[in-house]
């Protein structure tokens, strides 16, 4: 008997094995970019920001921005560390301590040696000695946790209490007070506070292109996501016909048109001040029109026919959700109009009646919007026919919700710029029906064209945040001479930014991410195969305290003074943001980004409700309304996007 | 309790630390305050004695100077001081009055913030028959308690002051912001400043001193979202500090008072750029229990005459800031 | 003929004064799976950990391509080319494809003082190192968390293929999976050995280790009872000495003496007796 002779039950079993149930449907990267664990905190980001955009009116200001990003600065620099940290498998309770301790240590290094002391040294010799003091206290939580395989979070504890014990003391005994004050008398002052203490004031920045540069910036932006995500979501032809190209750029030439005749009118692009997108009808409609012709000369240049456009019909379930869709927007309406759009009167429980229309209507709105959408999708897998028509339907709808905002509405925000990215919005949907009906979704992966896709869509959105940026960080001549208030962007954004970009570069591109994702996911297999498990984790524990020095020499050299329990318990805000932000507790999966989305999330939330002129007593029930949200979410899109379809 | 327990090893270990440096600022003090006749009379029965000030205190700037007035008058009296801070705690602060009384306690003063975790066990006290003093907190409750009197400021009457100060100032819209949750001595205060003040008071919790840049965030975004808002009060001091800058940030000219004494708020008192401070001068009420309960136990005096000893409201503005700044820097004010 | 790619003469592994191993011989050649079977506490685990490097035998001699060795770490044997995958410790599930296929060996391409990991590279080498073993994974971006049980240890499996190993040891891969799932790993088993790698292929169930297995080696207790090439055993006397015929018999006897009263019990030592002599009966007359 030799081993071609086994008996044939096995051999059937091994060949069914292998080629059967291994093959998986294809993903396209659109599905993919879901998998990302800061997907549900970049969702939820958007959310915050819509809404507090608008229920107030500063809040989507560069005032508001100012505001917020200031506060999400500092976090985010710890939240960032933090979610390395926590991918990695553990935690570090004493990085709010941290920060203070490091910011008093410095002053204490600095101030001179008087009748209680100080050392009296340069910054130049103090903020190095600083910076190895966290390194020293990183390492040491690192070690001690691997060397005695205790919980991170009891060591980290230990150190927590250590170093607050050890702050206290320490400004008692030098200073003889509980703050430690005087970090501009040392030497090296004027160098170190550019790096650690600068800010650009918006005010002593003028520039008068500036809206013109950000409405072209973002417009460019839009037309390259469009194309980009045209191009990831459908099949190429196998030569191009030119005729497509001829009929896209006529299209995108009657988009720029009415673009350009929309530049007054059309608020929201470029932040004119008049309330006129009703009298532009000639150019909304040429815009609408040009962006449906260049899709579909897009479309005709670069992709295949669709092949089979199914027939309309609708399941039992989709049929349902569609009558739900119609009913609340329906009462929804039906209630923004009969009810009285200023009447302070409390229906109860503290809720007045224009509160009462504003959360009935929006709530009628999304549900009434999301569900068809949800609907379109399944049938459109099916029937292309079934997606366009209930694209159609639902672009009508949202057209006929944002006339009734206009009519109803008082604000200049919700007659000009909610209408205009409602009207987008329903242009966006009709065209996302259309083009399925018209050509050939993807099936396949297409290497050339995911490429291509992925840069477009990338160069977009790099578009759209240049365009942000120029509009926060300048004023226009008109604007400065308006305002008497003062918007100064501090360098801990900057900062911030920097922090966030290395730690995900680190993170996805480097030995070292790949090892920290290795030992936070399991441990065991990660040693198995020569990754060194300790000294991950111990420079992971030195990240945070680096962070934590950061975040110290910030807050030293802003308020040039530091009390002894400034950060203490600020780790658990750390932990929330980094959860927030789709890290795994229990660590193993997580990104950098979404630390740094999870502390704008905080951040947003935080400020969002005194912009929103809420009482402040709400703060914390919001936060934990927020996390539970943004854990269930989470979950939520790990399992979607983790399932075999 | 594990978390009590390590707070309180911890503890243990900056009382010692600070017993070191507090050495060389008592002599001066002791020598001043004219009580060197009581001691050379009781020395021998001062030396003897144990007082427990159990209260809820943190490591703020605040406490830190009520500490040092009950060290400050342990050391003139020359009786032992058992300080015992509770972190806003009540759990640990009933735990901390048991253990004084059980280990024998000659006197107790107790702050009472939570009024109904910790009264029961300040009136166990009072019940054995150790004399008690309520401090800071518990106006309303010393005598229920069995408390001889009461050493503090009434925070509605604190806060009624700097109504008034804001009315001479001719604000119209005062914010009055709060550093903590839920505390009622700081809701008070912001009570006692709608009492007296003529205009409109908006009360708000603004975040922890812990997070002192977002405190200035969110007093500067209230600022935006309110432009009629002239007028702030922060309920501590750190709060007025960062309400400066907020100020600045959001384009007012704001009247600033604040509560309490820091090294910050009188340098900017100094400059001009807050009005006023509300000082309750809290190291009488670190000093004048020990007193109190020392002449209780050895000459069985009982001060107050059934009343409340107040110890506040004293104004720092600038008219007198520079003679407190020299005791500010000395860490007595 | 070349000496074995690795070969083991009379070794022993005594802990204290337990004897875990006693005199086992058997070798691997480059393109051959040498089964090694036994129940749980017949010695595999101690047998793995010599070979892996982690333990020392405490008689008896290791070689490799002839040349004795003596491994100090497993490091030591891995640099001689001899890679151990764990049942369960094979990879990170939460992790990619590509990113675990690579972990610890990360392919890295400098880019100013930075080395940053060759993405590109690591995701199509993965993917063709998979798509050699017999799997198609169109996205290495996937979490090996989502792969199936089979298909992850043969990511572990060709990992170390591709990592210049030339004898893979395997413990107990098929024990934690369905039919199917043990399919697809005993598949890739016979990939690796069509690929000139020799296989140690430890398990105790003798209809996983049958279909793929040039040599057999069955343990008891520590001890061998046997090396056999393929053709010198049958499947069923296979089956009959890891079921350990005698112990199978003792078996039957306690429970039928133990059931009396017992109805289920007594069914049970039925089964068990009847399925006995049916073991017996094919081991005599082979088909």
């Amino acid at each position: 008997m030799s081993a071609t002779e086994s008996p044939p039950l096995e051999n059937a079993a091994l060949e069914e094995a292998a080629y059967g149930d291994e093959r998986l449907a294809y993903r396209g990267p659109l599905l993919r970019l879901l998998t990302r664990p800061e997907i549900g905190a970049l969702l939820g980001a958007a959310v915050i920001w819509v809404y507090f955009w608008l229920v107030s009116d500063v809040f989507g200001q560069a005032a508001g921005a100012a505001n917020y990003l200031d506060v999400a600065a500092t976090l985010g620099i710890m939240a960032v560390a933090v979610s390395l940290l926590m991918i990695g498998g553990e935690f570090d309770l004493s990085a709010g301590a941290m920060t203070g301790a490091t910011g008093m240590l410095v002053i204490l290094l600095v101030i001179p040696p008087g009748e209680f002391g100080g050392a009296g040294l340069s910054l130049w010799v103090a903020i190095p000695l600083t910076l190895a003091f966290a390194l020293g206290v990183g390492w040491f939580n690192g070690t001690v946790v691997e060397k005695t395989g205790l919980l991170s979070f009891i060591v980290t504890l230990s150190t927590f209490f250590i170093l607050i014990g050890a702050k206290l003391g320490f400004a008692k005994l030098f200073t003889a007070k509980v703050i430690v004050e005087g970090l501009d008398e040392g030497s090296g002052y004027d160098f170190w506070v550019k790096i650690f203490g600068a800010k650009w004031t918006r005010n002593d920045h003028i520039f008068d292109g500036r809206d013109t540069l950000f409405g072209f910036l973002m417009v460019i932006g839009f037309a390259a996501v469009f194309f980009g995500m045209l191009e990831l979501s459908h099949t190429r032809r196998e030569r191009f016909n030119a005729t497509g190209l001829i009929v896209a750029a006529a299209g995108i030439a009657g988009a720029l048109y009415g673009v350009w005749g929309l530049r007054h009118g059309f608020g929201f692009v470029v932040g004119a001040s008049t309330d006129t997108v009703g009298s532009n009808w000639l150019y909304a409609a040429a815009l609408a029109l040009g962006v449906i012709v260049a899709a579909v000369g897009i479309g005709v240049w670069r992709f295949e026919r669709v092949s089979d456009r199914g027939s309309f019909s609708l399941s039992g379930t989709s049929l349902r959700n569609i009558a739900i869709a119609l009913g609340v927007i329906l009462f929804g309406s039906f209630v923004a109009i009969t009810l009285d759009s200023s009447s302070e009167d409390i229906v109860g429980f503290m809720l007045t009646v224009q509160g009462l229309r504003a959360i009935v209507f929006g709530f009628g709105a999304i549900v009434g919007v999301t569900l068809p959408v949800l609907v379109a999708r399944k049938e459109g897998k099916r029937s292309p026919i079934t997606k366009f028509v209930v694209m159609t339907g639902t672009s009508l709808v949202i057209v006929g919700l944002a006339f009734l905002i206009q009519s109803e509405a008082t604000s200049r925000k919700f007659r000009a710029e909610v209408f205009a990215v409602l009207l987008l919005i329903a242009l966006i949907f009709f065209v996302a029906g259309l083009m399925p009906l018209l050509f050939q979704g993807r099936e396949a992966a297409h290497p050339a064209a995911d490429r291509l896709g992925k840069m477009l869509a990338a160069l977009g959105i790099g578009l759209f945040l240049g365009a942000v940026t120029i509009r926060l960080l300048y004023m226009t001549s008109e604007e400065a001479a308006a305002t008497q208030a003062v918007f100064n962007y501090r360098i801990s954004i900057l900062w911030f930014i920097v922090f966030a970009v290395a730690a995900s570069l680190v993170l996805m591109r480097t030995k070292f991410g790949n090892w920290t994702f290795a030992v936070g996911g399991n441990k065991k297999a990660a040693r198995e195969v020569g990754v060194p498990a300790a000294r991950t984790k111990t420079i992971l524990f030195m990240t945070v305290s680096v962070a934590a020095f950061l975040v110290g020499m910030l807050l030293a050299f802003r308020l040039n003074s530091v009390q002894a329990n400034v950060g203490n318990g600020q780790e658990f805000l750390y932990i929330i943001a980094a959860v927030v932000g789709g890290n795994l507790l229990s660590g193993g999966y997580g990104s950098a980004a979404g630390g740094a989305l999870g502390a704008l999330i905080m951040a947003m939330s935080f400020q969002g409700i005194p912009f929103a002129g809420w009482n402040s007593d709400w703060r914390f029930l919001f936060v934990g309304v927020i996390l539970l949200l943004a854990v269930l979410v989470n979950n939520f899109v790990r399992k979607k996007a983790e399932e075999a379809e | 309790m594990k978390r009590a327990r390590w707070i309180a090893l911890g503890i243990a270990l900056m009382m010692i630390l600070a017993a070191c440096t507090s050495d060389d600022g008592t002599d001066t003090t002791a020598a001043d305050d004219g009580t060197a006749t009581t001691e050379d009379v009781d020395l021998s029965q001062g030396a003897d004695l144990t007082f427990h000030m159990v209260t809820h205190a943190d490591d703020g700037v605040f406490w830190s100077v009520v500490k040092r007035g009950a060290e400050d008058a342990a050391a003139a009296m020359g009786v032992t001081l058992v300080w015992s801070p509770s972190f806003n705690d009540p759990e640990k602060q009933v735990q901390d009055i048991e253990a004084a009384i059980a280990a024998g306690t000659d006197g107790l003063a107790v702050s009472l913030a939570s009024p109904e975790a910790v009264g029961p066990a300040a009136q166990a006290a009072a019940d054995a028959g150790i004399p008690l003093y309520t401090i800071n907190s518990g106006v309303l409750q010393y005598k229920g308690l069995g408390a001889t009197t009461h050493v503090g400021q009434t925070e509605v009457v604190a806060g009624n002051g700097a109504g008034e100060f804001f009315n001479s100032l001719g604000a119209t819209k005062v914010l009055c912001a709060r550093q903590e949750q839920g505390n009622i001595g700081l809701e008070e205060r912001c009570q006692g400043l709608e009492e007296t003040f003529n205009g409109e008071v908006v009360s708000e919790f603004i975040g922890e001193d812990v997070d002192p840049t977002g405190q200035e965030a969110t007093i500067s975004s209230l600022l935006l979202a309110d432009e009629s808002i002239d007028g702030i009060l922060g309920t501590g001091p750190n709060v007025a500090v960062r309400a400066v800058e907020a100020c600045v940030t959001a384009g007012r000219t704001c009247s600033i008072g604040g509560f309490d004494i820091s090294t910050d708020i009188i340098n900017l008192i100094e400059s001009g750029d807050i009005a006023f401070t509300v000082d309750q001068q809290q190291y009488l009420q670190g000093y004048l229990p020990i007193v109190l309960l020392f002449l209780e136990v050895t000459n069985l005096n009982t001060a107050g005459g059934g009343l409340p000893i107040l110890t506040g409201p004293g104004f720092v503005t600038t008219a007198n800031v520079g003679e407190v700044k020299a005791l500010v820097d000395a860490g007595t004010r | 003929m070349t000496a074995p790619l690795l070969e083991m003469k009379n070794i022993s592994k005594r802990y204290g004064n337990i004897i875990a191993l006693t005199d086992i011989t058997t070798y691997v050649n480059s393109g051959e799976v040498t089964c090694i079977l036994g129940d749980n506490g017949a010695g595999k685990s101690s047998l793995i950990k010599i070979l892996a490097g982690a333990h020392q035998q405490s008689e008896g001699r290791l070689f490799v391509e002839g040349e004795e060795v003596m491994f100090d770490s497993p490091r030591d044997a891995l640099e001689r080319g001899i890679a151990t995958v764990y049942q369960d410790l094979a990879v990170v599930p939460l992790m990619s494809v590509w990113r675990n296929f690579f972990l610890g060996s990360e392919p890295t391409k400098s880019f100013g003082p930075i080395r940053w990991i060759d993405t590109e590279a690591a995701s199509r080498i993965a993917k063709e190192e998979m798509a050699k073993m017999g799997i198609d994974i169109r996205d290495t971006e996937q979490a090996v968390g989502t792969l199936s049980g089979g298909e992850r240890q043969s990511v572990a499996i060709a990992r170390a293929a591709y990592f210049g190993a030339k004898v893979l040891i395997l413990d107990e891969p098929t024990s934690a999976l369905g039919v199917r799932q043990s399919g697809v790993v005993l598949r890739y088993i016979i990939e690796a050995k069509h690929r000139g790698l020799g296989v140690i292929f430890i398990t105790h169930n003798p209809n996983h280790a049958w279909p793929v297995g040039d040599r057999f080696l069955i343990l008891n207790r520590g001890r061998s009872m046997g090396d056999f090439k393929k053709d010198e055993i049958t499947r069923d006397e296979l089956i009959m000495m890891m079921a350990g015929g005698a112990e199978l018999e003792e078996l039957t006897k306690e429970l039928e003496s133990a059931s009396a009263g017992d109805e289920k019990l007594a069914d049970m030592a039925e089964e068990f007796a009847e399925e006995l002599e049916e073991l017996e009966e094919r081991a005599e007359h082979p088909d």
